[in-house]
């Protein structure tokens, strides 16, 4: 591990640590980080540093990890036996899934009931073509209500409806045959006046594609709401063609994303992975905090294309204040703010709670989400 | 550490930019990889700066592309000269030129109008820097289309055929992270974050921008910003702002900072009017020197 010669396999070997540890480092980057050293002093500590964060980082959250690693292998003079010891302490980065469920803890036990519930219904049969009339009361029946055998049919109703919402226009253009939203394309024009030398006669038209809005889904899992959330998110996740982007974060008393590792597996898959690496958790819900955790750490999600959904009952055991300052700051940034509570259902429910209280000021759509029907007219506030 | 990289960060401090190891590093490799530099920070660091500092320092000439929603090909690749290709076939009328010879002609280089990027490739004499301004504020379509051009340094029009790099551009991108960029283009990029700066770097940074301000004016503006950034604003004030408060401050002919000048220049550093509200009763309440002191290094 000394001398000029070995530089070459040390890095190589820092981007497999890299990668082990949870870095995302490409056989590209392996290999321009080789070609790098060419380039730079490597007998100077700080440069190798900081060339290598340049080139293997690709986001500030990756920076701390980056540091500590490097920090850690770089320690040339210490035996193989210390440095591996050492490298327990070192802290995960958050592009990897299973790092990232090291984190998480809260939600765990209402991830582990979603899983469980899933398995039953795994494929639908040939699916009905419209929603059918039939289905109407199993519609309008409260979730809750249901038996676990029941469930399956509904996850199946629940799609049929995603598929069903159509997408928006966009401010990108494609051909078009005429009608009212289109315009004047004037490269195809020309091409065609070239026929008729150089007069205009026919007008070739172009109109917005179509448009694609954002979801931001924050779901409170904590006690009765998992159940709720469970099927709001097989609504969303179904309907994810719709929309440009997807992203689903769960609270109990913290926030967790999972929008990265939904994206890598199978649904199903994913909430038992999910479920399957948690263990243990307190209760009491803490949505002020979350909600707050996420309009500092992840506001740059959201903006004039986003739908920001809050599925949560309200009951907020923190400061309501936290929630109403929060929301505010989402609001400011979000195309829409809309905050679905299951108790609304339910026609004596009165949003009285100080949270609710708090949140309604800055919510722009309040409905319920505790049927299948409720989820069906939830699609006409999607699209922005 | 490398000579040439020495000399870059030189180079930049000479332009009057205030830089550190890890940008001129950053900067460095970008050059000599042949890789795009992704700079992303809160807005007000001086991002743009540093494309504007590198043209400089390069002597290369600076291309800029501001990003925005909807940005598309027609205005960040090319677009057809319309009016003069109608002019000209008006004038072929009459010709024995059959349909597609006119067509041919009219949809070649000469009836292109270049936008930035392929403005940016098509340089004769040396590479340019490109900077891809904002880059956040596109959409993931032209974020795509992007990425193809900086990772091929060509470009394909239907009409022409491919257009490839004489001289592949520096391209430096910025973001100020109101969306989440695609993990494709990260991946091509050499990455920098700029944070706000430390006190010792924004006095600097001060000194070096406005030359005429007092010692003890500056060292107070410093602290007074530093100590503001610790609090929860919904815009807190980035260098940009130190500069214009300082800039107003040495105006109005300000030797430190006292209750009324700060009251009345405050606008300069906060642009929400909440935070306005917050700042003033704080500064009101614990007086400006506290505040200042509160903001010490």
């Amino acid at each position: 591990m000394s001398g000029e010669g070995s530089v070459v396999e040390r890095v190589t070997a820092f981007c497999r640590v890299l990668r082990e540890r949870g870095l995302v480092v490409t056989p590209a980057e392996s290999v321009d980080a080789v070609r790098l050293l060419e380039w730079i002093d490597v007998s100077d500590r700080m440069e190798l540093h900081l060339a290598l964060r340049s080139l293997l980082t690709t986001r500030r959250e990756d920076l701390a990890a980056f540091d500590a690693l490097f920090a850690e292998w770089w320690r040339v003079s210490q035996p193989e036996e210390q440095r591996s010891r050492d490298r327990k302490s070192v802290p995960k980065a958050r592009l990897n899934a299973s790092g990232q469920v090291k984190h998480v803890d809260a939600p765990a036990l209402a991830l582990s009931r979603w899983s469980s519930m899933s398995v039953a219904s795994d494929d639908e049969g040939p699916a009905p073509l419209a929603m059918p009339s039939a289905n109407e009361s199993r519609a309008k029946k409260d979730f809750a209500t249901f038996d676990s055998d029941e469930l399956g049919e509904i996850e199946r109703l629940t799609r049929l409806i995603a598929r069903r919402i159509n997408a928006r226009r966009s401010r990108r253009w494609k051909p078009a045959r005429g009608g009212n939203s289109s315009r004047v394309d004037l490269r195809r024009t020309i091409r065609l006046s070239l026929k008729t030398g150089g007069d205009i006669v026919e007008l070739a038209r172009r109109e917005r594609k179509l448009r694609r809005t954002k979801l931001v889904a924050l779901c409170d899992v904590s006690g009765s709401m998992d159940l709720y959330s469970r099927f709001l998110l097989q609504f969303l996740y179904a309907l994810q063609h719709a929309f440009a982007r997807v992203e689903t974060f769960v609270f109990s008393t913290r926030l967790v994303s999972i929008s990265e590792v939904l994206r890598r597996d199978e649904y199903r898959a994913a909430l038992a992975a999910l479920a399957r690496s948690e263990t243990g958790w307190s209760g009491g819900t803490k949505i002020g905090a979350s909600i707050a955790q996420f309009a500092t750490d992840w506001s740059r999600l959201v903006d004039r294309r986003t739908v920001v959904i809050i599925l949560s009952d309200g009951w907020d055991t923190g400061e309501p204040e936290q929630l109403g300052d929060a929301l505010r700051e989402i609001h400011r940034r979000a195309g829409r703010v809309v905050w679905l509570n299951p108790l609304l259902g339910s026609p004596s429910y009165k949003p009285l709670t100080r949270g609710m209280q708090a949140a309604l000021p800055h919510v722009d759509i309040f409905a319920p989400a505790h049927n299948v029907a409720s989820l069906a007219a939830l699609g006409r506030h999607l699209g922005l | 550490m490398r000579d040439e990289i020495a000399r870059l960060h030189d180079a930049m401090e000479r332009e009057a930019y205030v830089t550190d190891r890890a940008m001129a590093t950053a900067a460095y490799l970008a050059m000599t990889l042949h890789k795009p530099l992704l700079i992303e920070g809160h807005p007000g660091v001086g991002k743009t700066e540093v494309a504007k500092v590198l043209a400089r320092v390069l002597d290369a000439k600076l291309i800029r592309l501001q990003c925005y929603e909807g940005l598309d090909v027609s205005t960040a690749l090319y677009e057809w000269n319309y009016a003069k290709q109608l002019l000209h076939i008006k004038l072929q009328e009459g010709t024995a030129a059959t349909t597609r010879e006119r067509e041919a002609e009219i949809f070649s280089r000469e009836f292109l109008l270049e936008r930035p990027l392929l403005h940016a490739i098509t340089q004769a004499d040396a590479s340019p820097v490109l900077l891809v301004d904002e880059v956040d504020r596109s959409d993931e379509e032209f974020e795509a289309f992007l990425l193809e051009v900086l990772s091929d340094h060509q470009v394909t029009i239907p009409e022409i055929g491919t257009v490839r790099a004489t001289h592949p551009p520096h391209v430096v991108l910025t973001s100020n992270r109101t969306r989440e960029l695609s993990e494709a283009l990260r991946r091509r990029c050499l990455y920098l974050w700029v944070d706000y700066p430390t006190y010792e770097k924004e006095l600097r940074i001060v000194r070096t921008k406005v030359p005429g301000i007092e010692t003890r004016l500056a060292d107070e503006v410093v602290r007074f910003i530093q100590h503001v950034r610790t609090r929860r604003l919904s815009k807190t004030p980035g260098v940009a702002e130190s500069l214009d408060w300082a800039q107003a401050l040495v105006t109005l002919g300000a030797g430190a900072l006292a209750a009324d000048v700060v009251d009345e220049t405050l606008g300069c550093v906060l642009k929400d009017e909440a935070d306005l509200r917050d700042i003033r009763s704080a500064v009101e309440k614990s007086g400006v020197d506290a505040f200042v002191a509160e903001g010490a290094a």
